[in-house]
């Protein structure tokens, strides 16, 4: 029963890492983050119904609440990123190349 | 005099020097540090007159620093520093007199640079030592870094990088030593006198060995160490290259007698040939590179490696004459080819050009200059009557003991410095007037008289030298003594005087 | 006897006092000089006040028995190292007294010389300071207490001979001669500083930390083992070789002669240059027990006798032939103290600075009145012009050709006997065959220069005879040369032999006797081969002589037999290349190889690494994903 769950956020994590790795819109990027967060909470929430505790349902709604605050930063840097170069290509943005 | 003479003498211009910086006008700077330096000349003369050449290690102040690993902050000068000492103290304010530099920052620096100096040479406790000894590369960093040539950059990092690798091979053999001690007598330390005790030889003590080795011959330098040596000179501004040469050089020719005789004798005697036999080389080749060079500046610098060379074999040699001559060298090189670097520096304010190709007759446009610097020179090639002789004379004839044919060899310094020096002066002075030249002029009456202290001791030195060996040589005999004295012996005379303590 | 006074150092400190004045008067005045009759006044004091001294000391010499006749002044403790003890101290005995009379004699006689000839020069307060340094240093030399004080002076006279042979800076090649002659001597002092260093060792012990000075040596001298003894004289002898120009490092004399000719006089052939006579005359004690030792001073000497004496037959400059002159005679020189007739060396010393000087000063007086010309083959006729130098030099070419009763007779001759009478009977030989070559070559210029007719018309219209201050000098050298050699006149002429008597305390010699008739055969024959020598002279030169271009063997004399050349080639360019090499090679492709080696290995590591700083996010992204993925089985294993 609970694998199934696990399996579920498992296959959601996975599609987020895949979104972070391969897709080069910064948008996109941080829309696959919020897959992986959800992914997370998912697995919470599944463990708290089969360990009969509160603290996964607690943990669940920080990570909406983080989530959140981070999507709101989230933006805000893309917006930023968006008045520098012009574009949310983020092959751009590649300072750190050594 | 006072108990501590040696703490102010090297705080005094650390303080100064950063005090300096504060100081809001520029053309201050420059007196303040004349000033202090002054001050440290003075404490350094009357130490020298007050020296006992019988008394061994004395000035001696020690005050525990950390106490669990046996670490104290111990200060004294015996016969092997004084000349050292001497040296850096006295020569230190011409720096200040007969340079134009500009900067507060420079002159923080060279302030630091003497503190430093002189905290390694009296330093009794290793890591003291080790800290000053890292400490006077930091001021040679910045200077030839914000004040040297076009070439400062890669010469900066190559001295900067190339001398720390070797110190931290020293640091290894640092902590080696103490262990030793650790194991053999039960308790830390890093004092020098007790460490002596130690007469380290085979396994790991080798390596040990030739890591101080290499660390001293990285920063005096010996062939084939000496490759960073002729840019860091050419690239430095000329207080710089003058305290390069004159007094941190000489300081790695201390370290060697003070640390490598004592700590690892056998090795030493068994590896002296081979130092020994590197020193020529570094002397012969030197002299010969220098020979091939157009700036002055840059065959200067060789020609210091070529002498450097020369007291290094001093010290290989191993026997009173030649460790004298060597230690007398120390203060006679500093007077002849330290004071060329300045001289040449001089030059290169007024014509901004050190190109031996472009000078010419400069002898009769300023003849006060071309007698000072031609008396500096034959200091510097060892004519007898002037400093540079006696240093020369004394190691030859050390080396004559120790090998006939190392000595045949070490002869060949009085060859190999007469022809590039020659060969300079006929270029620079003599020969006829080159449209450069027409811009020189004389010698100041100011910077006559800064300098004319140093051509007065040129010749004090090589005619009263005896003034300066009857202090250094009981100690340079103890030395030798101790070096060639089974090493069981030493562990028992140490133990009883440090009992007796 | 009281040995020790307080006047010797004066002797040398007075000249050196004159030099130091002259020296900082010239150096601060010489955009705008001081009268000459200042400078002149105040270089003439040292000499002659060194001449009194000098004087005194001979006279209290005299007054002391013969076997003890010394004077010792110690003035402090020069340096003192372990076992050795260096004085600064004077030692007087009759062999530095001789050399003082001549050397303050003739040193002064050339100062006065020198106000005439260097009148109107740019420089002449810096010669005569040159000079009176000079003056002070051979007597230094001279006078040294032991090798190493005696060092001193040795050294010093050859910086001053630099100085002075490259007194006319402007010209590069006068420069390069005054390098020359440093660097040759350098050579020659790193054999007397071996020698000085293997000397004490050898005698370390039996000194026992006593002064290192002559007595001391002398003393302790025969605990000197054989291979060592042999090497301190060979050693001290190449020192000798290179202050004295032998073979092989004679090269340097004749190109000294770029100097002012004064100078040449003094230090090229009077003085400077016997220094190595004198040394091996000090050592005669070593040089007396190593006889394998004299023999190579003795074949040196005679073999650059003859070479020299070749190349000044067929050279055309006037100075050049005097200076080859000089190299030949102290040929002689060495010839005679190597076969162990040590005074008659010293004696060849004496009369040679006579007969030397009154040449160079003479010759300086035909330049003079030429206006600085030197070719001989540009001169002739000037007996009409100059009747007054006509004669000096012709006293002086007698002298020099060693014809009786000219100084140079009697001393050549003792050392020509002597080689015969200790059996060197090759050597005798050779000496012989030179005596002629030195007959011919000073008649040569004799003939050439003031016989015949004028070649060269329109210098000859200019010539004038020097002025009084010149030519005083010229005729009491003049005189002196004519009769110092009665001063050693040998038994053979009913004489005492003064000067051998003399010295005699101060040198080991042995005498070696032979009888009257070898020593007139001996004398007769070598008479012939010098009046030969001038016939010969006579015949080709003094009747229209053809400045033809030389060939064969005289074009190879003339140019030196090529030893410059050689030397050149297989010396001084290889240095000098190779000192290119290292620094535009060797230093920073061998040396610094490792260095540069290092600071490459980090560079390349860099450029490896480099590869994955990609600088995309989404990359760093895989690294982490990548990351912990391994960490997950890692802990995944190990729970």
């Amino acid at each position: 029963m609970i694998e199934d769950y696990l399996v579920l956020s498992v296959i959601l994590f996975c599609i987020g890492i895949l979104g972070v790795i391969s897709r080069r819109n910064v948008f996109t990027v941080l829309m696959s983050i919020e897959l992986m967060l959800n992914a997370a909470n998912l697995a919470f929430v599944a463990f708290a119904r089969l360990n009969e505790t509160m603290d996964g349902q607690i943990l669940a709604m920080m990570v909406i609440a983080v989530a959140a605050a981070e999507a709101a930063l989230g933006l805000a840097v893309i917006i930023l990123l968006h008045r520098q170069k012009g574009r949310l290509d983020s092959n751009v943005f590649s300072l750190l190349k050594g | 005099m006072f108990e501590s003479a040696l703490t102010v003498m090297i705080f005094l211009p650390i303080v100064a020097g950063a005090l300096i910086l504060l100081c809001p006008a520029k053309g201050a700077a420059r007196i303040i540090g004349f000033f202090v330096s002054l001050i440290v000349l003075m404490i350094g003369v009357q130490l020298f007159i007050d020296f006992d050449g019988q008394a061994g290690m004395q000035f001696v102040y020690s005050t525990p620093w950390i106490s669990s690993l046996g670490i104290s902050f111990g200060l004294g000068v015996d016969g092997i520093s004084l000349l050292v000492l001497l040296t850096s103290a006295v020569l230190f304010p011409l720096v200040f007199c007969v340079l134009k530099e500009q900067s507060r920052n420079f002159y923080a620096n060279l302030l630091l640079c003497q503190g430093a100096m002189i905290g390694a040479i009296c330093a009794t406790d290793l890591v003291v030592f080790y800290i000053f000894w890292e400490l006077m590369l930091v001021p040679i960093f910045f200077t030839i870094g914000l004040y040297g040539g076009p070439g400062r950059l890669p010469a900066t990092l190559k001295i900067t990088i190339y001398t720390i690798a070797g110190s931290l091979l020293m640091l290894v053999g640092i902590i080696y030593v103490a262990s030793c001690y650790h194991q053999q007598f039960g308790v830390w330390t890093f004092n020098m006198a007790r460490l002596s005790a130690l007469s380290l030889s085979g396994g790991f003590a080798g390596w040990a060995f030739l890591m101080f080795m290499i660390a001293f011959a990285i920063k005096i330098p010996i062939f084939p160490f000496h490759t960073w040596l002729p840019d860091a000179y050419t690239e430095a501004p000329p207080a710089t290259s003058f305290v390069l040469s004159a007094i941190m050089a000489k300081i790695g020719v201390y370290g060697m007698i003070r640390f490598v005789l004592p700590f690892f004798a056998p090795e030493f005697i068994s590896w002296a040939t081979f130092f020994l036999f590197l020193g020529i080389i570094g002397m012969i080749y030197c002299g010969i590179a220098a020979i091939g060079q157009k700036d002055i500046k840059r065959m200067l610098a060789f020609s210091s490696a070529s002498h450097m060379g020369v007291i290094a074999i001093g010290v290989c040699a191993m026997n009173v004459q030649s460790l004298t001559g060597s230690l007398f060298q120390i203060a006679a090189h500093a007077t002849s080819t330290g004071v060329l670097f300045l001289f040449v520096g001089l030059m290169e304010e007024r014509l901004k050009t050190r190109n031996i190709d472009a000078l010419g007759g400069l002898a009769y446009r300023a003849p006060i200059f071309a007698t000072f610097f031609a008396v500096a020179m034959l200091a510097s090639v060892g004519l007898p009557g002037t400093s540079g002789f006696i240093g020369e004379f004394l190691i030859i004839l050390g080396t004559v003991k120790y090998s006939m044919f190392l000595g045949l060899l070490t002869g060949f310094t009085l060859i190999v410095g007469v022809c590039y020096m020659l060969w300079m002066f006929q270029r620079v002075f003599y020969e006829k007037e080159s449209e450069t030249t027409t811009r020189f002029t004389d010698l100041t009456a100011g910077e006559a008289f800064s300098f004319l202290p140093v051509m007065i001791l040129i010749f004090v030195m090589g005619i009263f030298p005896q003034l300066f060996i009857s202090k250094i040589e009981p100690a340079v005999q103890q030395q030798i003594a101790q070096l060639y004295a089974p090493a069981q012996q030493q562990v028992v005379t140490n133990e009883i005087s440090v009992t007796d303590k | 006897m009281e040995h020790t006074v307080n006047y010797l150092v004066c002797i040398p400190l007075l000249p050196l006092a004159g030099a130091f004045v002259l020296g900082m008067m010239h150096m601060f005045t010489c955009k705008n000089p001081l009268p000459e009759k200042l400078y002149s006044f105040l270089a003439m004091l040292g000499p002659l006040g060194s001449l009194i001294f000098t004087l005194i000391v001979f006279a209290t010499l005299r007054e002391m028995p013969a076997e003890s006749r010394y004077l010792t002044q110690d003035l402090f403790t020069w340096f003192s190292v372990g076992d050795l003890h260096v004085d600064m101290g004077f030692f007087a005995d009759p062999l530095s007294t001789l050399f003082l009379l001549f050397v303050t004699f003739i040193g002064s006689l050339i100062h006065i010389y020198s106000i005439g000839y260097m009148a109107g020069e740019e420089n002449f307060g810096k010669y005569f300071a040159y000079f009176n340094l000079f003056l002070g240093s051979m007597l230094i030399l001279v006078l040294g207490n032991g090798p190493v004080v005696m060092f001193i002076g040795w050294e010093a006279v050859g910086l001053c001979s630099y100085l002075l042979i490259s007194f006319y800076t402007k010209e590069r090649d006068n420069v390069l001669a005054g390098n020359k002659a440093f660097i040759v001597n350098r050579v020659g002092d790193l054999g007397f500083v071996l020698g000085v260093a293997v000397l004490f060792w050898g005698l370390h012990s039996a000194l026992g930390g006593a002064g290192f000075d002559y007595l001391n040596i002398k003393a302790s001298a025969s605990s000197l083992t054989g291979g060592a003894g042999l090497a301190v004289c060979l050693l001290l002898f190449l020192g000798a070789t290179g202050k004295s120009a032998q073979i092989p490092l004679y090269v340097w004399l004749p190109d000294a002669m770029a100097g002012p000719t004064p100078v040449s006089a003094l230090i090229h052939a009077a003085t400077m240059v016997t220094a190595g006579v004198y040394m091996v005359a000090r050592f005669s004690f070593l040089y007396a027990s190593f006889p394998l030792a004299g023999d190579v001073v003795a074949w040196v000497g005679i073999l650059t006798a003859l070479l020299a004496a070749i190349i000044g037959c067929f050279q055309r400059d006037i100075k050049k032939i005097l200076a080859y002159s000089t190299v030949s005679q102290l040929g002689y020189m060495f010839a005679g103290v190597g076969v162990a007739a040590y005074s008659a060396g010293i004696f060849h010393v004496f009369t040679h600075s006579f007969f030397k000087a009154l040449l160079f000063l003479g010759a300086g007086s035909v330049i003079y009145g030429l206006h600085h010309e030197q070719d001989i083959w540009k001169m002739g006729g000037l007996k009409k012009k100059m009747p007054l130098t006509w004669i000096v030099m012709v006293i002086g070419a007698l002298a020099l050709a060693g014809f009786p009763p000219f100084a140079g007779f009697f001393s050549k001759d003792e050392i020509l006997f002597m080689a015969l009478a200790k059996g060197h009977w090759m050597i005798w030989l050779i000496g012989v065959g030179v005596a002629g070559l030195t007959a011919f070559y000073s008649f040569r210029l004799i003939f050439l220069v003031f016989h015949g007719e004028p070649r060269d018309q329109k210098s000859y219209e200019k010539a004038h005879e020097p002025p009084p201050v010149m030519t005083i000098p010229l005729i009491i050298l003049a005189v002196g040369a004519t009769f110092a050699g009665f001063f050693n006149l040998p038994s053979f002429f009913a004489g005492d032999s003064m000067v051998s008597t003399w010295l005699a305390p101060s040198l080991l010699e042995h005498h070696s006797e032979a009888s009257r008739v070898t020593e007139g055969v001996a004398m007769v024959l070598s008479i012939a081969v010098v009046l030969l020598g001038i016939f010969y002279a006579w015949k080709t030169f003094a009747f229209k002589p053809q400045d033809k271009p030389l060939t064969g063997f005289a074009k190879w004399a003339e140019d030196k037999f090529y030893v410059d050349e050689f030397y050149n080639a297989f010396i001084v360019q290889p240095w000098i290349a190779f000192g290119r090499t290292i620094s535009n090679f060797i230093e920073p492709n061998i040396v610094d190889f490792p260095i540069k080696g290092t600071a490459w290995l980090y560079g390349v590591l860099g450029m490896l690494f480099k590869v994955f700083q990609a600088g995309y996010v989404r990359v760093y992204a895989i690294y982490m994903v990548i990351g912990l993925s391994l960490m997950s089985i890692f802990l995944s294993q190990s729970l």
